[in-house]
């Protein structure tokens, strides 16, 4: 019980002694988790509104005249991507024309009721977005098929942009986090050399280097908890805020809601921040407790 | 904790020979002095009792503990069993002297009561109870060095080292801790004490081991600090 009354008290002087330092500290590891946050959620919205429109990327092909419709949906159902097929007759096709039409111009379209021009056609769902080209290509070729139409630039852009996100997110993350290992491995180090002549009593009176470590471990955990939690709750005030923003900018894109969301995220840095300090600041000191160690 | 060496040499890099060949060996409850001229290895021959230095060459054994290959956690376990005094005090200066002391106790783990007691106790014997509340730099000489002998002694070691402890004291100071280091011995701690206090050697006899040039010239049961005019 001494030793953790010792090891907190000596960690929180630590913290306090440099208190210039531990702040800019926080705020570094603030502002990096931060980022690391930010990005995350970027990804997790753009994944989420690209898989509900892959949700509804269809493709049109419409058939030649004569043609089998169920031959053709055995043919494209062959195809890879392909996730469901359905087939529209005239009246199906005229009904939808309806569904649109009417409400502007009544009965406009009841002559066509007995004598329909419009074709078969097939229309085929596809699983991602990349998918839709290949897929779209495959199906002009099948015999019957006459045309083929589908939302090619909207499914392509979407396609890139998650990659995209994904891509940035991984290296921001990759960046951030070396950079806050960095400032919190130099901060302990600095740390423990403030402290270089006690430390050196400390190990020849018998401190094991564990012991030694300890309040210094404590001191990179404060700051790097203090940090990925200031992050944290920055963070759910600021997204709350850009919600509320984008839904009137943008009522169509269906984002993530806030909530329990955040506060996984929350958790999830807190838990990585405390991780990263710990790891950082045992390297910092145990170099130094090993060359002090170290016999001449 | 019997301490004995054997065969040690110590070559710093490049080739400076601080020791040489030396077979020592130190029973327990043993006083010796380390006498020498100033870079004959005296310092060099302590510091290989704690392992700042390792051997070029021979073994150490101390109690049980072979300091050859000792891992750091025995090392610290070791190290708890051997006190040191230095010429030049190293008190901690932003520490009070009663803290200077328990230090050493609570970075051993001692319980908060524990450490108290038994830091009030040593204080009282070595007549600091009084001044537990001041600084090193608000200290005498001798006050100082009298707490780094209850630093050192604190966790009742076996074995105290002694490197040149009144070297920066006058003479009236000097005896005063002599006594107290004469008085710890009394109690069954070894005592190795290197110095160039002539006085002190011949007026407390005991063993005196003759160093120079990182060679033991002679080893006295009760020696004086010259032999026939000879160093
Ligand atoms: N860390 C070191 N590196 C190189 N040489 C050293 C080191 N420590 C001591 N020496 C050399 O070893 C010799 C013995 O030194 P030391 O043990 O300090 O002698 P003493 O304590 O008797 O004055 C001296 O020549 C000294 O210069
Ligand atoms: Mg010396």
């Amino acid at each position: 019980m001494g030793s953790f009354k010792y090891t907190f008290r000596d960690a929180a002087r630590l913290v306090i002694r440099h208190w210039g330092l531990s702040l800019l500290t926080v705020l570094t590891s603030m502002s990096v988790f931060y980022l690391i946050g930010a990005s995350v959620l970027l990804v997790l919205n753009t994944r989420h509104i690209v898989n509900i429109m892959e949700g509804e990327l269809t493709i049109q092909a419409f058939l030649a005249p004569e043609t089998s419709a169920d031959v053709v949906a055995k043919k494209a159902a062959a195809l890879p991507h392909v996730t469901k097929i359905a087939i529209i007759t005239p009246e199906i096709a005229l009904g939808r024309l309806q569904v649109r039409v009417e409400p502007r111009m009544p009965n406009v379209l009841g002559f066509l009721a007995d004598d329909n021009p419009l074709p078969w056609s097939i229309e085929v769902s596809v699983d991602r977005a990349d998918g839709v080209k290949g897929v779209a290509e495959a199906l002009s070729v099948i015999e019957g098929v006459a045309d083929v139409v589908y939302a090619v630039e909207l499914a392509q852009k979407l396609a890139n942009f998650s990659r995209f996100a994904g891509q940035f997110s991984v290296v921001m993350l990759l960046v951030a986090i070396t950079a806050s290992a960095v400032v919190l491995f130099n901060t302990i180090r600095i740390s423990v050399y403030s402290k270089e002549e006690e430390i050196g009593i400390m190990l020849m009176v018998g401190a094991t280097p564990t012991f030694v470590a300890m309040p210094f471990v404590i001191q990179g955990i404060i700051l790097g908890g203090m940090g990925s939690l200031g992050a944290s709750v920055l963070l759910s005030l600021s997204y709350n805020g850009i919600m509320a923003r984008l839904k009137d900018l943008l009522p169509f894109l269906p984002f993530l809601e806030r909530g329990m969301l955040v506060a996984k995220l929350g958790v999830i840095l807190v838990g990585s921040g405390a991780t990263l300090s710990l790891i950082a600041s045992l390297l910092a000191v145990e170099a130094f407790t090993r060359r002090a160690m170290k016999p001449l | 904790m019997d301490i004995r060496f054997s065969g040690v040499s110590k070559i710093f890099y490049p080739d400076i020979t601080a020791l040489e060949d030396v077979y020592l060996e130190i029973p327990k409850g043993e006083f010796v002095y380390l006498v020498g001229p100033t870079g004959s290895g005296k310092t060099t021959l302590l510091r290989c009792i704690t392992r700042e230095v390792a051997p070029t060459r021979g073994q150490i054994t101390v109690g049980s503990f072979s300091l050859r290959k000792i891992s750091r956690v025995d090392l610290s376990i070791f190290r708890r069993d051997i006190g040191i005094i230095f010429q030049d005090f190293c008190l901690l200066p932003h520490l009070n002297v009663f803290e200077n002391v328990a230090f050493v106790l609570e970075v051993l783990g001692a319980p908060p009561r524990e450490v108290k007691e038994r830091t009030g106790e040593i204080l009282d014997q070595v007549n600091l109870w009084r001044r537990r509340f001041l600084y090193p730099p608000q200290l005498s000489g001798g006050e100082q060095q009298r707490v780094a002998v209850a630093r050192a002694i604190v966790n009742a070691p076996s074995v105290l080292l002694a490197d040149e402890p009144t070297g920066n004291l006058d003479l009236h100071t000097a005896e005063e801790i002599m006594q107290l280091i004469i008085s710890i011995n009394a109690l069954g701690t070894t005592v190795i004490m290197a110095t160039h206090n002539q006085y002190l050697v011949d007026a407390y006899r005991q063993r005196v081991i003759g160093i120079r040039s990182g060679r033991i010239v002679r080893d006295e049961k009760r020696g004086r600090y010259n032999l026939d005019g000879e160093l």
